[in-house]
């Protein structure tokens, strides 16, 4: 279990990581997303006890990384960003002196490494140098070290960058075997890598917790940013009047469109509303052809762009990017309450 | 601690630098043995040992100078230092693997007072106080080039500052001498000396209150002595500049003179720096 609690890290004023607190319970795994500079390596090294925090607490098992740092560390495996392998040794060395420096008894030793081999496919590499070996080769040769000894939790720093599309699935299926006995914590980048493995996420920017929840609470977070986007051949204020007319909408912007003689609408329902069909009679009702009808919904990938790049519009038509983040804020809090 | 140690020893002699270093070591102590204990036959190893003092500047760097520059840099120490292995012990187990190799080219050279012998009637117990002595000198400068070796991240600098650093401890006695050694160029030369301290400290602690005191306080201290206790200078920059002559103390043992003020100097010099090491880091990790 790691319980991490007000963490903060300031580098002379330069605020890395600025009160996080989550905590992952035993047997999760959990995702830790985030553009590049978020504060998700300093997070992650700060509870494996490579650097400190300028203040908080990271707990590991019950065990105070800074006060009983031995003990802490001793049921953490890391992957840290750039795996840190060393570039004479071969890989079985390595992963020799891995196990040795882990206290991993003698006897078991040879066995433990051989299985470890195995599972992240590295054994027809182990006689080679790290450093004649690919980046692919390299990165797993990491992760191998990271779960030498078998530690209740792993830490992994953006495990399958550097990786071909094969060897990701592969290692998301390996990092998904590894669930059922170890606590993962694992960063990414990539929205789509989190959600397909991941039992929660923590979303963080500029070092502020954004959003710590399921993949699908967070998708339904930002359900209402449902959007239909209409355009419409008539005047203005006949389109008005009919959409005025018709009920479970929420909110309504005009404008002019490209094509001619029309306009452009885009529409934001009530939630569980579907106005499609009663809006396309009663357009056609009043002679407004309908031109074109887009019902608009955020991946997570888009949501996490939203949740990331503030005042980044990453579509300029529809605005929806100040919206959702507006929005997201009060229901973050509300659901973190929830769980509370 | 065991697992860095095998490590390292065992790293000097896959990438070369070990063998380089004791190549460079045993060639030249080699040559100054032979020219001087074979051909000119001295009995002893101290006229040997002592006129190749310099050898220990020049070829120390070039194993100290990777040791944790290059772990900084590769990434490396975040493997050491997120595994269940106390700092102390990580550096201990580095200093170790230093020592030893260099014992290993020390043993050698043990052996050539038992090659004299065998020829005559050598002076086996000079000798060997003269390479114990030696070997305490190197095992010094290990540490000093451990500690500056932990400073950067880069093994070409670490290596560069090593040297500096050691021609600068192994010219002392002749820099001192140059000095003044009137009273009140001493009082001008600790006062600066005092500055310069307070400035590092701001440096390093970003506090501008300590540093003041520092410098407020010492200054202060250094100006009182100057006019109630004038004596106080007499030598003094000589003193303290021969604290830093680390090749000084090494006279005693090329004598044949087992001077416990000389062992217990380069043992603190060996455990003074260990633990600057080991501080350097944890600070590193602080800041």
């Amino acid at each position: 279990m790691i319980e991490v609690r007000n963490l903060v890290k300031d580098y002379y004023g330069n605020i890395a990581v600025n009160d996080i607190s989550f905590t992952v319970n035993a047997g999760e795994i959990v995702g830790f997303l985030g553009p590049n500079g978020a504060g998700k390596s300093t997070t992650m090294n700060i509870i494996t006890g490579y650097i400190s925090s300028t203040s908080g607490q990271a707990i590991i098992n019950g065990h105070d990384i800074f006060e009983e740092p031995e003990k802490a560390k001793q049921s953490i495996g890391y992957l840290p960003e750039q795996p840190p392998i060393y570039q004479d040794m071969k890989v079985r060395e390595y992963l020799m002196f891995v196990a040795e420096l882990k206290k991993v008894a003698k006897k078991e030793r040879t066995q433990m490494i051989d299985d470890i081999m195995n599972l992240t496919k590295i054994n027809d590499v182990s006689e080679r140098l790290i450093k004649y070996l690919s980046k692919g080769y390299k990165q797993r040769v990491g992760l191998a070290a990271a779960i030498v000894g078998y530690p209740e939790i792993l830490i992994l720093d953006e495990p399958t960058v550097g990786l071909d599309p094969n060897q990701i699935i592969e290692i998301r299926e390996l990092i998904k075997s590894l669930s059922k006995k170890h606590t993962i914590l694992l960063s990414s980048h990539i929205m789509q890598e989190v959600s397909a493995v991941c039992d929660k996420i923590i979303i963080i920017n500029k070092g502020k917790l954004i959003a710590y929840d399921t993949p699908s609470n967070i998708a339904r977070m930002l359900e209402e940013s449902r959007e239909l986007m209409l355009t419409v051949k008539g005047y203005e204020t006949t389109v008005k009047y009919v959409i005025d007319s018709i009920e479970g909408i929420r909110e309504v912007k005009y404008k002019k469109s490209d094509v001619a003689d029309c306009i452009d609408v885009s529409i934001k329902m009530e939630e569980n509303a579907d106005i499609r069909e009663e809006l396309f009679y009663a357009m056609s009702k009043a002679n407004c052809p309908i031109i074109e009808m887009k019902l608009h919904q955020m991946t997570l990938e888009e949501i996490f762009l939203a949740l990331t790049h503030d005042n980044v519009h990453y579509d300029n038509d529809t605005g929806i990017v100040a919206d959702v983040l507006q929005e997201s804020e009060p229901d973050y809090y509300e659901s973190k309450e929830a769980e509370e | 601690m065991g697992a860095i140690y095998k490590k390292e020893l065992k790293s000097y002699f896959t990438s070369m630098i070990g063998c380089v270093f004791l190549a460079i070591m045993l060639i030249i102590i080699s040559i100054y043995f032979f020219v001087v204990n074979m051909l000119n036959m001295y009995a002893e190893m101290s006229t040997t040992l002592s006129a190749i003092t310099f050898v220990i500047v020049l070829i120390m760097p070039i194993i100290t100078m990777r040791t944790l520059a290059e772990e900084n840099k590769q990434k490396t120490d975040q493997l050491l230092f997120t595994s269940p292995v106390s700092v102390t012990k990580i550096v201990l187990g580095k200093y170790l693997a230093l020592l030893t190799l260099y014992a290993i080219g020390m043993a050698v050279i043990c052996t050539y007072p038992i090659i004299m012998n065998m020829y005559g009637d050598a002076q086996i117990a000079q000798s060997y106080s003269s390479i114990l002595g030696f070997f305490l000198m190197g095992a010094a400068y290990l540490a000093i080039g451990l500690f500056i070796s932990s400073l950067t991240e880069s093994q070409v600098i670490a290596g560069v500052i090593s040297f500096i650093v050691m021609i600068f401890t192994y010219l002392m006695t002749n820099i001192a001498g140059l000095l003044p050694t009137g009273h009140v160029s001493q009082v001008m030369c600790i006062c600066i000396i005092v500055a310069i301290i307070a400035f590092i400290a701001y440096l390093m602690m970003h506090n501008l209150v300590v540093s003041s005191v520092i410098f407020v306080i010492g200054e202060a201290f250094f100006i009182i002595m100057y006019f109630v206790r004038t004596s106080f200078y007499d030598g003094l920059i000589l003193n303290i500049l021969g604290w830093f002559s680390v090749v000084d103390r090494y006279r005693t043992f090329s004598l044949g003179i087992m001077d416990v003020s000389a062992l217990v100097y380069y043992l603190s010099i060996v455990f003074v720096f260990i633990f600057f090491t080991v501080m350097r880091i944890k600070k590193k990790r602080w800041s």
